[in-house]
């Protein structure tokens, strides 16, 4: 009998876990340690902070699901990793705290035979000074309580502008190395139609500021794509969005300070700006949970399990951008010391990032960080669960499910307004995530036709489709693991 | 603000018919992006 405990229950857990839970007989364990109660389809939370969605729909509580399923569940938050145990506890185990009910506050040895870390990123505002969700007129559209104050923050920015007063709007990037671009260009392009059904579009100046050299870059160096009979750059297509919705934009822009209406921040040229906002949603740097590990005699061995995220088993030896490869990239997600424990999603350390570094002439980085969006996160939590389950049943480690994200495609719908007539998406597919030059010199590392853009109602409804299949997948309602992640 | 999508290209983003079959197009093609499958990029030895 073997027992799996799963750190997280965002998109890759949740995977990770219901995979394991349907191919593993009841012999075996599945635990989840995870501190918040409801499961949320996170990508729907534009459409919370644009007031078109209740949060409620985006979500639905793990308990009663993982009890049906014979899950474990423990609301509970990681502390500490003890990957050798400890003088009393022979196992490896996890320091867990309980985080509600009764066992609130206290501390518990969760021991396992495997481990996978699926807590995704540390939202850390607390990396740019004034950056908190719901003051200084700045918010988020992170989590679905982020995303509720941010609509009540623009509602009232909407009442403002219908009783004459103009107003300033301020999306994208709160940090010089914030990741996640694809989310504020979501929002900004959602306020932006929100504005006109209200009927007050005339009154906003809307701006997107964002630590990418282009736009377009999502974190992803840009890329090259196919664009109906046309091929064009990403930022050519954004620049194209843009100017059609008569928003601004500041590139190569790293805000380090937020007071309340301004945004105070870099460029590439090393000036300091400063940027006033009536509303601003600004994505936090995402950074990773701090936690500490230990051997068997209590000595610290952070730097085995962490460097920052997770490190697994990608190549981390520093080098300049010309040398980087995509086979620098993980393939199985497992700890190269602990070989039973590993990090899917957006829980591992990259090896460097996928855009070009850039410097501003004071010295200060501001570039976007990798992304890790939806669809990585799933098929890396599928993988490892797979991985977990051969070894289990062959009874010897196996590693043949290899996903890295130099070989894997992304679907990125965004959406770019709401309604079942009136809305639009942005629809992107990039094959591979990492370009890969070497094998497609030609088209800046990537394969045209599987890149590609559309833009248009069908979108919409795609990403309208991909919220209800989600979420009916992420319920396990019969016939779930039909539906890819 | 600068007309950068023609009144015709919005008519075709815009009209349902037409996006409903682009919807099942676009359907099919990210599920050949997803279904292409993944592995790694290593050399196994
Ligand atoms: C607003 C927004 C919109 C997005 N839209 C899209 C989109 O349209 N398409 C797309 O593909 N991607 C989108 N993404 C990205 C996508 O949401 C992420 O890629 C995905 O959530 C990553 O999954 P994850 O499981 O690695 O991390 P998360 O979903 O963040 O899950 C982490 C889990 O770990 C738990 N946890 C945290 N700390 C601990 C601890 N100490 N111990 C135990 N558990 C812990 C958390 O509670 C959570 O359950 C969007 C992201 C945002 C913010």
């Amino acid at each position: 009998m073997s027992k799996i405990v799963i750190l997280g229950a965002g998109i890759s857990g949740h995977v990770a876990a219901s995979h394991l839970r349907r191919k593993l007989s009841k012999d075996h364990e599945v635990v989840v340690v995870s501190p918040n109660s409801n499961y949320q389809w996170i990508p729907s939370n534009i459409w919370v902070g644009i007031g078109r969605m209740k949060s409620k729909k985006i979500l639905f509580p793990l308990a009663p699901l993982y009890k049906k399923k014979g899950i474990g569940y423990k609301q509970a938050k990681a502390v500490t990793f003890h990957p050798e145990g400890d003088k009393t506890e022979q196992k490896p185990y996890v320091l867990a705290e309980y985080v509600a009910g009764e066992k609130k506050g206290t501390q518990e040895k969760v021991t396992y035979d495997y481990l996978i870390n699926a807590t995704g990123p540390k939202l850390n505002f607390e990396a740019t000074e004034g950056l908190i969700p719901g003051e200084n007129k700045t918010y988020s559209v992170c989590t679905y309580t982020h995303a509720d104050h941010a609509w009540h923050g623009l509602n009232e920015v909407i009442q403002q502008m219908k009783n004459g007063k103009k107003a300033k709007i301020l999306i994208g990037t709160g940090h010089a190395k914030s990741t996640c671009q694809g989310a504020a260009f979501e929002y900004i392009l959602n306020v932006e139609q929100e504005l006109r059904r209200h009927k007050v579009r005339d009154m906003a100046e809307i701006t997107w500021i964002s630590n990418e050299f282009l736009l377009g870059d999502f974190g992803m160096d840009g890329m090259l794509m196919s664009y109906g009979s046309m091929t064009m750059k990403s930022n050519e297509m954004i620049e194209m969005i843009f100017e059609d919705r008569d928003i601004k934009w500041i590139t190569g822009a790293g805000v380090n300070k937020i007071e309340d209406g301004i945004a105070h921040y870099e460029n590439l040229d090393g000036e300091y700006k400063t940027e006033t906002y009536d509303f601003a949603m600004l994505i936090p740097a995402f950074s990773g949970h701090g936690f500490k590990a230990y051997d068997k005699n209590d000595n610290d061995i952070t730097d085995k399990l962490f460097k920052g995220f997770m490190i697994v088993d990608a190549d981390y030896t520093p080098k300049p951008y010309e040398q980087w490869s995509v086979q620098d990239w993980p393939e199985t997600y497992q700890n190269p010391s602990y070989k039973n424990i590993f990090a899917p999603g957006i829980a591992f350390a990259p090896p460097h990032t996928i855009s070009k570094p850039r410097k501003s002439k004071n010295g200060t980085d501001i570039f976007p960080a990798p992304p890790r969006t939806g669809m990585p996160s799933g098929i890396t939590a599928k993988l490892v669960a797979d991985n977990i389950i051969d070894s289990i049943k062959s009874g010897k480690e196996s590693l043949h499910h290899k996903g890295s994200m130099g070989n894997m495609g992304a679907a990125c719908i965004a959406s770019a307004g709401y309604g079942m007539t009136q809305g639009s998406g942005v629809s992107i597919t990039t094959y591979p995530i990492v370009p890969d030059y070497n094998k497609y010199p030609k088209t800046q590392g990537r394969k045209l036709g599987k890149t590609f853009g559309d833009i248009g109602l069908a979108g919409h409804w795609l990403k309208l489709a991909l919220h209800y299949a989600f979420i009916y997948k992420a319920k396990m309602k019969p016939f779930w693991w039909l539906i890819p992640e | 603000m600068t007309q950068r999508i023609s009144k015709y290209q919005r008519f075709k983003m815009m009209n349902p018919i037409i996006q409903f079959f682009k919807f099942i197009y676009l359907s099919i093609k990210i599920m050949i992006v997803v279904a292409g499958g993944h592995g790694g990029t290593r050399k196994v030895n």
